[in-house]
C-alpha cells in the first residue's frame, strides 16, 4: 500500500494538531464575524450592525448552555422517522444487489483477490453509507423551512443547537445502523468469496529423493480452484505447505487411516484453509535513505519519469542503494530473527525473461560499525510482498576474504538500531522503493478487528459529511448545500494537488505543478502548447496567471479549511492487508470531533442569524 | 416563577410590548421588497384578549412572527415577558397556532403532543397526561393514531391548537384561528378563546373575519396596508355617539307615525328604522375609506391610555 506521510504517534501529534485548531478557528471566528458585520452594515449602518453582531454572538453562546438533552434526542428521532419515511433503507437493497454483482464481476483470479473484494466492498460501503446521510441532511432543514413546519419548532423553547445538533445525531443514528448492517454483509461476502480449499491426492505427488536415494519428501500440485493451483512440498514427517500464489499459502496435513491388510495405509492429504489472504500486519516501519551509483549518499533514488515521484528507483549493477534504518529492536520482541517484508517495484529498460524476478540483493548492517552481514539474494517480482527472515545467526566477510558468524542482535543491531541495505544486481534494470515497502512483520493483528477499524473510519467520514450538509443546509437551499457538500468532498480528494498548485501559482516555480492554473490550462489546450514550455511573458499570459491565482484562492482556502474525508479513509490499509494503526485511527477520530464541533457551531450560529419564518 | 413575579401579576402586568416596531421584507440581495409593518407602538396586558384586525396582507402574521421571533424586526423592539422577542426562553411561558398547522405530516396525533412535549423538556408522565388531556379537549380522541396527513383541515386545526396548548402557556398567539372552520368550528374555537381568558390567559388573535374579533376581543388594534389605524376597547371604538338606533317589536303602523311625530319633535332626524347592521364591518370601511382619502393618517398610539 502506498503511505505517503508517517504516520505519527498520536501523543506527539495532539499538541500541535490542538493549538491549529484553536488558531484556525479563532482565526475563522474572526472572520465570519467580520462578513457578518459587513452584511448588516449594509443594511443596517455601521454601528447598529456591531451591536447586532455582538448580541447575536452572546446570545448564540448563552444558547449552548440552555441546551437539553431531551430536546436534542426528541430532534434526532424526528430525524430517524423522517429519514424512514424517506425510505432509506431501500439504500440496502441496493447494497445487496451491488454485493450480487460483485460476485460476478470481480475476478477470483486477480493477482490478489483478498484485497480487490475487501477494497470493492469497502468502497462500496463507504460510498452509499455517506451518500444516504448525505442526501438526507441536506435536505430535511430546508424542506421544514419550506414547509413551515419549523416555526412550530422554533416557537417552542428549542435552541437552534439543539435543531443542528438533533438533525446530525438523528442522521448519524441512520448512517451507523445502515453501516453496521452493510458492514456486516460486506464482511460475510468477503470472507465466503476468499475462502476455498484444495485437493490433492496420494497419485498427484512424487517422492523426492537426493543423491544418496533418500526420500527428503513429496512435491505435486494441487488441484485448480478458484482459478490457481499450489505446488505443494511435503517433508518426510507427513508435514507441508504450499507455496504463495494469489497472495496465500495452505498447509498440508498427511492423514493415514484404517491399517487393512498389513502394510497398505490409507493415505488422504488434507490442505488447511488459505493463509495470508486476510491478514492485520503489524509493521515496524524505518526511514529510507539512499546511496547513488558511485556510492555517495543522496536524498532521492532516480526519477524514471512517468512513474509518479512516491516510488524512488536505484539503479542495478552498480553502487546504488536504498537503506532502511529501523529503531526500536529488541531480542524479546524479535527472538526468531528479522522478519522483513518487501515491496519492490520493477523498472525493466529490457524486458528480459519476463516471468522470472529480477535478482536482486538485502543486508544488514551495524548503523554505528558499519558491519555488515553477507547478503541474501532474492528474485523481485511485481505486485508480491517478498518476506525474508534475517536469521540470528549471520555470516559476515570480511577484506581478506575470511568468513565469521556474528549474531543479530550482539554484532549488527546497535542501540535497538539496524540498516537494511538493498541493492539491485541486473544492470541496466531499476527497483522501485518507498519507505512503507520495506518493514518488519512486528506482529499480527486480528483481521475482523481491523475490518472493524476500517468501518469506523467509514463511520467517521459519514458523520463528517453528515454534519457538513446540516451546516451547509442552515443557509443554503437543499440543492445547493448539496452541491457544496459535495465540492468539499471533492476537494478533500485533491486536496495536495490545490496545495502543490497553488504554491506553484504564488511562487511561479511551475516545476511544482506544470501547466498552471485552469485558464491557463485552457490556453494551453487550445493553443497546443506543451505543459512543460513556460509561457513568454506578455500582459495577456500575467492577466491570465493573475486571474487563475484569485480563482484557485478560495480552492486554496476550502482546501485549508475543511477535512479531506480521502485521508480518512482507511481502506487501503484492511485491504493491503495491513493493521490499521491505533496511532492513526486517534487522530482521526479527534480530527472528526474537531470538525464536527466548528461544523455544529457554524450551523447552530448561521440558523440563529437567518429569519426562518420569511 | 420567582415571588417578585407574582406581585407583577396583578391585571396591569404588560405582557407584550412593542415599541416602534416595523418590519420590511427584504429579498437575497438586501434589497427592500415590501414594507409589511409600519412603526408599530402596542401594549397588551394580562388577561387581555387582543385582536387584530384586517383584511389580508395588512401585516398581522408579520406582526405575530415578530412577537415571537420568528423573524427579526427592521427597526424598533417587541418585548414578550419584558425579555428581547428573539431570546427563546420566553417560549417556555408562549403558545403559538400558525396560520396553517405546521406539523409533521409523517407523526400521529399522540406522537406530535408527545414531540412537542420533549420540546418543552417535559418529563414522560406530564406529557402522556398533557397529551391525553389535550387530545380529548380538541375531540380528536378517536383519531389520535392516525397520521396527521390523513386529517381534514378541520382536525388539523384542532391539533395545531392542542399543539399551542400543550405547555399550558401564560400567552397564546393565535393567526386566524378560526380561518377554515365551520360555524360550529368556529363557535368551538371562540368558546376555546373566552374559556382560556377565564383560565386568565393572555390571548393575542389575529382575524380578518369582523364578527369573530368583535365577540371575543377585550380590545382590537385595526391594521391596514401595515399601518396601525384604530386601537381600543371594542365597545368604546364601536359605540357611534351621535346616533340613536332604536329597535322595537311589535308596534303599529300608528305607533310608527307617533314616534317619528317625537324624534321631529326633539329636533332629531330620521335615519332608518330596521335591522341593525355589523357596525364593525363598517367601522371597517370607514378605515378603508379614510386611508383612501388621507393616506398615512394613524390612530392614536396611546390608545392603551382608554382602557
Ligand atoms: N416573506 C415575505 N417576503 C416578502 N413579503 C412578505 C413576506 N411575508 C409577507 N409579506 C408581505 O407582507 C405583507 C403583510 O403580510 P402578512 O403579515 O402575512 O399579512 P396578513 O397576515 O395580515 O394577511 C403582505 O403584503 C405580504 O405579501
Ligand atoms: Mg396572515
Amino acid at each position: 500500500m502506498v503511505l505517503e506521510e508517517e504516520i505519527p504517534r498520536f501523543a506527539a501529534w495532539i499538541g500541535p494538531a490542538l493549538l491549529w485548531y484553536l488558531f484556525a478557528g479563532s482565526l475563522v471566528a474572526v472572520l465570519v464575524a467580520a462578513v457578518a458585520w459587513l452584511v448588516q452594515s449594509a443594511l443596517y449602518g455601521p454601528l447598529a450592525a456591531g451591536d447586532r453582531v455582538y448580541r447575536g454572538v452572546l446570545s448564540g453562546l448563552v444558547d449552548l448552555s440552555g441546551m437539553s438533552l431531551r430536546r436534542i434526542w426528541a430532534l434526532s428521532r424526528l430525524a430517524v422517522q423522517e429519514s424512514l419515511r424517506r425510505n432509506v433503507l431501500v439504500v440496502l437493497g441496493i447494497f445487496a444487489l451491488i454485493v450480487l454483482f460483485a460476485g460476478w464481476f470481480l475476478d477470483p483470479t486477480s493477482v490478489n483477490p483478498g484485497k480487490l473484494y475487501l477494497g470493492f466492498i469497502l468502497a462500496a460501503t463507504s460510498l452509499l453509507v455517506c451518500l444516504v446521510t448525505l442526501v438526507l441532511s441536506v435536505f430535511s432543514l430546508p424542506a421544514d423551512i419550506r414547509g413551515k413546519a419549523i416555526q412550530t419548532v422554533t416557537t417552542k423553547p428549542v435552541r437552534t443547537g439543539e435543531i443542528v445538533l438533533g438533525r446530525i445525531i438523528g442522521f448519524s443514528i441512520v448512517g451507523t445502523v445502515l453501516l453496521a448492517l452493510m458492514g456486516g454483509v460486506g464482511w460475510a461476502f468477503v470472507v465466503r468469496s476468499v475462502r476455498h480449499g484444495h485437493e490433492i491426492a496420494a497419485e498427484d505427488l512424487v517422492e523426492i529423493r537426493n543423491d544418496d536415494g533418500v526420500s527428503t519428501g513429496q512435491e505435486g500440485r494441487t488441484s485448480l480452484d478458484r482459478g490457481h493451483r499450489h505446488r505443494v512440498d511435503i517433508a518426510t514427517n507427513g508435514t507441508g505447505r504450499t507455496d504463495t500464489v494469489q497472495g496465500h499459502r495452505h498447509t498440508v496435513l498427511t492423514v493415514k487411516s484404517g491399517v487393512q491388510n498389513g502394510s497398505s495405509d490409507q493415505v488422504t492429504y488434507e490442505i488447511g484453509p488459505a493463509e495470508g489472504l486476510l491478514e492485520a500486519r503489524k509493521p515496524l516501519r524505518g526511514t529510507l535513505r539512499f546511496v547513488d551509483r558511485e556510492g555517495r549518499p543522496s536524498a532521492k533514488g532516480i526519477s524514471v519519469g512517468a512513474e509518479w515521484s512516491y516510488r524512488q528507483y536505484i539503479e542495478g549493477g552498480s553502487l546504488a542503494a536504498a537503506i532502511w534504518t529501523f529503531g526500536g529492536l529488541t531480542e524479546q520482541s524479535f527472538p526468531e530473527g528479522l522478519p522483513l517484508e518487501m515491496i519492490v517495484r520493477v523498472f525493466r529498460t529490457y524486458k528480459g525473461e519476463i516471468e522470472r524476478g529480477i535478482a536482486g540483493s538485502v543486508r544488514v548492517r551495524n548503523p554505528s560499525s558499519g558491519l555488515q552481514s553477507d547478503p541474501f539474494y532474492f528474485q523481485a517480482k511485481e505486485y508480491t510482498i517478498d518476506s525474508l527472515t534475517i536469521p540470528r545467526t549471520l555470516a559476515t566477510t570480511s577484506a581478506d576474504g575470511g568468513t565469521r558468524q556474528i549474531d543479530l542482535f550482539a554484532d549488527i543491531v546497535s542501540n535497538g538500531r539496524v540498516e537494511v541495505v538493498l541493492q539491485c544486481l541486473e544492470s541496466a534494470q531499476y527497483y522501485g522503493v518507498a519507505q512503507a515497502d520495506f518493514y518488519l512483520r512486528a506482529g499480527n493483528g486480528s483481521f475482523a478487528f481491523n475490518y472493524a477499524k476500517s468501518c469506523l473510519g467509514i463511520w467517521f467520514s459519514m458523520l463528517l459529511v453528515t454534519a457538513m450538509g446540516v451546516m451547509f443546509s442552515t443557509f443554503l437551499s437543499g440543492p445547493v448545500a448539496l452541491l457544496a457538500t459535495l465540492s468539499v468532498v471533492l476537494l478533500g480528494q485533491f486536496r495536495e494537488f490545490i496545495l502543490r498548485l497553488f504554491e506553484s501559482q504564488v511562487t511561479g516555480d511551475t516545476s511544482i505543478v506544470p501547466g498552471g492554473g485552469p485558464i491557463e490550462s485552457l490556453y494551453r489546450i487550445v493553443t497546443q502548447t506543451s505543459i512543460t514550455l513556460d509561457l513568454d511573458p506578455s500582459t495577456t499570459v500575467t492577466a491570465m496567471k493573475t486571474l487563475d491565482t484569485f480563482l484557485l484562492a478560495p480552492m486554496r482556502l476550502g482546501a485549508a479549511l475543511f477535512p479531506s474525508l480521502a485521508t480518512l479513509g482507511t481502506g487501503d490499509f484492511v485491504a493491503g492487508g495491513f493493521d490499521i494503526p491505533v496511532d492513526l485511527l486517534a487522530a482521526h477520530a479527534m480530527e472528526t470531533f474537531g470538525y464536527l464541533m466548528a461544523f455544529f457551531l457554524v450551523g447552530s450560529l448561521c440558523l440563529k442569524a437567518r429569519e426562518v419564518a420569511s | 416563577m420567582p415571588s417578585q413575579n407574582a406581585v407583577n401579576r396583578s391585571e396591569r402586568e404588560i405582557v407584550v410590548e412593542t415599541r416602534n416596531l416595523s418590519k420590511t421584507y427584504r429579498d437575497f440581495w438586501g434589497r427592500s421588497k415590501k414594507v409589511a409593518l409600519k412603526p408599530l407602538d402596542l401594549e397588551i396586558r394580562r388577561g387581555e384578549i387582543f385582536g387584530l384586525l384586517g383584511p389580508n396582507g395588512s401585516g398581522k402574521t408579520t406582526t405575530l412572527k415578530l412577537l415571537l421571533g420568528l423573524i427579526f424586526p427592521t427597526s424598533g423592539e417587541a418585548l414578550v415577558f419584558g425579555r428581547d422577542a428573539t431570546d427563546v426562553s420566553k417560549n417556555e411561558r408562549i403558545g403559538y397556532l400558525p396560520e396553517e398547522s405546521y406539523l409533521y405530516k409523517f407523526l400521529d396525533a399522540e406522537e406530535t403532543l408527545d414531540f412537542y412535549g420533549r420540546l418543552f423538556d417535559m418529563p414522560p408522565e406530564q406529557r402522556k397526561q398533557r397529551a391525553d388531556a389535550l387530545i380529548e379537549m380538541v375531540g380528536l380522541s378517536r383519531d389520535k393514531k392516525r397520521q396527521l396527513k390523513e386529517y381534514s383541515k378541520g382536525m388539523t386545526r384542532r391539533i395545531g391548537v392542542a399543539q399551542a396548548l400543550i405547555n399550558d402557556p401564560e400567552l397564546v398567539l393565535l393567526d386566524e384561528p378560526t380561518s377554515g372552520l365551520d360555524p360550529i368550528g368556529t363557535r368551538e374555537m371562540k368558546d376555546l378563546i373566552i374559556d382560556l381568558k377565564k383560565r386568565g390567559k393572555t390571548v393575542i388573535m389575529s382575524s380578518h373575519l369582523l364578527a369573530d374579533v368583535e365577540d371575543v376581543c377585550d380590545r382590537i388594534a385595526v391594521l391596514h396596508l401595515g399601518e396601525l389605524k384604530e386601537l381600543g376597547r371594542v365597545e368604546d371604538l364601536l359605540r357611534v355617539t351621535d346616533v340613536t338606533q332604536i329597535r322595537a317589536k311589535g308596534l303599529s303602523t300608528n305607533a310608527h307615525e307617533e314616534i317619528r311625530a317625537l324624534l321631529k319633535r326633539h329636533g332629531g332626524e330620521e335615519i332608518e328604522i330596521g335591522n341593525p347592521r355589523t357596525t364593525l364591518e363598517d367601522l371597517f370601511l370607514e378605515v378603508v375609506r379614510d386611508t383612501q382619502a388621507r393616506p398615512g393618517r394613524r390612530a392614536r398610539t396611546s390608545g392603551i391610555s382608554d382602557t
